[in-house]
């Protein structure tokens, strides 16, 4: 289930700025957002096939973007994770992933970020003008809010 | 805040110069650009968001070259109520009313992927009991969806006595589901811990009175459509999700299983009372939508075989483990994942420590099924659109969250 650190540090041994840990999340690879497309490129030949989870947390400073791979033939299953600004922009993934299409377009919105290289990097589930709703400092309505609307 | 909203929402999201789809990828036909992102004169036709068909509120856009689809575009979030966003602001013990509103034929999987994940951030040991209650829960309410499934795909290729029976049978079990939790669909059963209430008096005694005649109803069910000549005609041989594609896409269970993957949460990674019954895995070989239904229909008869198992081997002892009113998890990052009727359910929370999730994202297998959705119709008919939705067996609740 979990991979053996020292297979993932070899298999991302050419990037940069890696480090690999064990997690109560599980085994996590944190890379620089610059690398992310490389070290997922590397990831996918090595045998991570299917990316079945992609999804983003604003910490209060900055956004963590978190990448969750698995093999089916080594039925392992790791966490990548990276880190982008507030407003920033990251690298879409889907020529590799394409599993990453529907839910970059959704974390881009739904954390106020951009997607470059994304072939359609449309709004997903809300409309032009709603705020990034998964921001800490937006706050939903209260009762009494959307009573008066 | 403001600024980088502004430049969020001022300029949106979709970036002039980016919108080169490039070669696709080894195993996609075609790159995702979108159908607005195409210049042609082929007709565009918009299908839904308020189409019987689409089985929920999906809007699909395709683009077609006399009957033959051409393009196709998802679009999705009609039914989007921000559920990540209010769980931040629930109890742990109130978010599973919140799932259960997810994917909503199936809330029973939603609660438990859940209640596992804050459970593995909390100093808490649940019961075998409390195990056993869940799982049964689960296989009931597989049942119901998947019926609910056999029903409407049944009329989506024009047929309509499956989807009566089918409502019948699923009654049965949403009044033994509702004897069970005191909910006949939004349960909010399965909580962190364990579950809300012991099994009462007289649903064992039920849930037999419906198996004694089930198998042999679904034998008779999967004759009506499956051995119907006009059926098999409109089904075989369309939709193929390869095991290439599947895996691309990221697709999770029967649709998955329909490709040949071995792969089910349940076997691969056991929670709940799993590891303790005995029950198989269907496969398919060619991922078609035909396979997709025969999948789903074994599985049906897998998810009664476990609930004989369940109701005759039900541990005595609590139900529940003792959890404090107030549920305040120890600070971490986790994630949890379980084989709902459509895949796998994930769930990735993050605890600060406090009364309240402080991220709590629901990963819906539909998600994944529906964009694949633009990489299978180009090349059918148009006829054949409802026919794949349908064998996708997509769930709009739980894509829009």
């Amino acid at each position: 289930m979990r991979p053996a650190i020292a297979d993932i540090e070899r298999t991302l041994a050419a990037i940069s700025g890696v480090s690999v840990a064990e997690e109560a999340l599980g085994t996590v690879a944190r890379v620089e957002l610059a690398f992310v497309p490389d070290a997922l490129s590397a990831l996918k030949a090595a045998g991570y096939e299917s990316l079945v989870d992609f999804d983003g947390t604003d910490t209060g400073e900055f956004v963590e973007l978190t990448y969750r791979l698995r093999s089916y033939a080594l039925d392992l299953e790791l966490f990548v994770k990276s880190t982008v600004a507030y407003g920033g922009t990251i690298e879409s993934v889907w020529f590799d992933y394409p599993s990453a299409l529907m839910p970059e377009r959704e974390t881009a919105e739904l954390l106020g970020i951009h997607l470059a290289g994304h072939p359609n990097p449309k709004r997903l589930l809300t409309t032009d003008g709603v705020e990034p709703l998964l921001r800490r400092d937006v706050l939903i309505r209260t009762v009494e809010e959307v009573k008066a609307r | 805040m403001s600024d980088i909203c502004e430049e969020t929402l001022g300029v949106g999201l979709l970036c002039e110069g980016q919108h080169d789809p490039g070669t696709p990828p080894a195993g996609l036909r075609r790159a995702p650009s979108g159908v607005d992102g195409l210049t042609t004169e082929h007709l565009i036709i918009n299908m839904g968001p308020q189409h019987p068909s689409t089985h929920g509120v999906l809007r699909m856009i395709v683009e077609v070259d006399g009957e033959e689809i051409v393009a196709a575009e998802v679009s999705v979030g009609y039914l989007h109520r921000g559920i990540e966003k209010l769980a931040e602001h629930r109890r742990y013990d109130a978010v599973g009313t919140l799932m259960d509103r997810g994917d909503y034929v199936s809330g029973m999987m939603g609660e438990l992927a859940f209640a596992l994940a804050a459970e593995q951030l909390m100093d808490v040991e649940v019961p075998r009991k409390a195990h056993w209650l869940r799982s049964l829960a689960s296989e009931l309410n597989r049942l119901a969806s998947h019926l609910v499934w056999y029903g409407t795909f049944g009329l989506d290729t024009g047929a309509m006595g499956q989807f009566l029976y089918a409502m019948r049978e699923r009654e049965a079990l949403l009044d033994i589901l509702e004897a069970l939790s005191g909910q006949r669909m939004m349960f909010n059963y399965i909580r962190p811990g364990g579950v809300v209430a012991d099994m009462p008096l007289g649903v064992t005694e039920k849930i037999r009175a419906f198996l004694s005649t089930f198998d042999m109803y679904l034998d008779e069910y999967d004759q009506l459509l499956g051995g119907n000549e006009i059926f098999q005609g409109r089904v075989k041989g369309i939709g193929t999700i390869d095991r290439q594609m599947a895996l691309a896409f990221g697709l999770t269970g029967a649709n998955l299983r329909a490709a040949g993957v071995d792969f089910d949460i349940r076997k691969a990674r056991p929670y709940a009372a799993y590891p303790e019954l005995d029950f198989e895995v269907p496969l398919g070989s060619t991922g078609d939508a035909w396979d997709r239904y025969n999948v789903r229909m074994a599985e049906m008869r897998q998810s009664a075989r476990m609930i004989a198992q369940l109701i005759d081997g039900m541990p005595e002892g609590e139900h529940t483990a003792k959890v404090p009113r107030i549920i305040r998890p120890n600070a971490g990052e986790v994630y949890a994942s379980v084989e709902s009727s459509r895949g796998e359910t994930g769930i990735h929370l993050i605890s600060d420590g406090t009364e309240h999730p402080y991220r709590m994202h629901y990963r819906g297998p539909s998600l994944y099924a529906a964009q694949a959705l633009e990489e299978i119709l180009p090349g059918h008919l148009i006829a054949d659109v409802v026919m794949i939705i349908g064998s996708t067996d997509i769930m709009l609740g739980e894509l829009d969250r």
